[in-house]
């Protein structure tokens, strides 16, 4: 089993999908969470970092730069990518949409006019994220009938971006409303025993 | 061979690097250019698109959205993803970081305040992308001294990815001016003979 380094800052950010695809797949590593309040950053990490940004994944002392090629690279060693080329781009396309999501969530927490801001906020609930959310509830009912996974029959690293999706939405079912199947498909891979242990001993962070 | 379809706007966008990558392996594909101004686009393309958005690839009539994700499927079908699991990874962080600098430049090329967008792409070129640009030219070097590729020792949709970006940063040698090692391989890429025939006879278009 190689080594694993996972640092980052403390919070989910552009970690936690690494984070919940080391614990779903059950393999240890180490969760390194810097604290720049106390020079941790750029401290003597920002040196190693390929393009001088966190996350960095670290195997083997070997690094890897860039939040979603790392999760993939890990989804891929355990299992969790999809099982076929088909099946694994068809994966890959599902975190591009979640990552379309966070994205537009970045702007608005980025924003420092708070009418502005707000402003964003609106567009987003009333807009953006409704249309984002309909086209994967429309995508995972083409997946037999959406009670199962977005992509084949079992669970892949697209199931735990939905999960993921579900906390950077705030961690509550409000977002989902009107998409049921989304939903159920969230709260299940929640439940899975080695997220859902995770899930519970987590740290709170405000991010 | 299967049938590949690959549907975008009359422009390099974000389908080029597919189109790059096609044209490198030799594998014949539809290059399906939608006129928005005839109704191409929304037309009837926009139901059949999973997000609602181009660039979209059909394979046998299966349908792929999100450009990195069909990119990167080209790309592994061949066999320009990297040899092994690791160098495939590595090949997805240049790519992210190629498309963070893509992202830098979408956020002034769509500015309509004039003198926003002078102070935005005035930052960008003084800042952000000699930052960009540095990194990825110290991580070139560190592969075999840099006069190769970024990953391994062949062409892979990395080196195609530089190409792409030479083009996006307006297809002259200035911005790399103090990129050697960049500039080289942007140049050695687009002289590799399938892609610079594609180069002379590809459709002049304004993005």
């Amino acid at each position: 089993m190689p080594n694993y380094q996972l640092v980052y800052f403390n919070g989910r950010g552009r970690a936690e999908l690494c984070r919940l695809i080391f614990h779903a797949a059950g393999v240890p590593f180490e969760d390194i969470r810097l604290d720049h309040t106390k020079g941790e950053w750029p401290g003597e990490w920002k040196a190693k970092c390929p393009f001088g940004q966190l996350p960095v994944l670290v195997v083997d002392g070997k690094m890897l730069a860039q939040s979603k090629a790392a999760a993939r690279y890990l989804a891929r060693e355990f299992n969790l990518a999809g099982k076929t080329s088909w099946d694994q781009a068809r994966a890959d396309m599902f975190i591009d949409e979640f990552d379309d999501i966070s994205t537009e969530l970045y702007k608005i927490s980025h924003e420092k006019d708070e009418a502005k801001k707000a402003e964003l906020r609106e567009k987003f609930n009333a807009d953006t994220l409704p249309r984002h959310l309909g086209y994967l509830e429309n995508l995972l009912k083409e997946n037999n009938g959406g009670n199962g996974y977005f992509v084949g029959d079992s669970l892949t690293w697209a199931g735990l971006g939905i999960a993921n999706v579900y906390d950077l939405l705030g961690g509550t079912d409000a977002p989902f409303a009107k998409f049921p199947l989304l939903l159920a498909l969230a709260k299940r891979v929640r439940e899975n025993p080695k997220v859902a242990e995770y899930l519970k001993t987590r740290a709170q962070t405000s991010f």
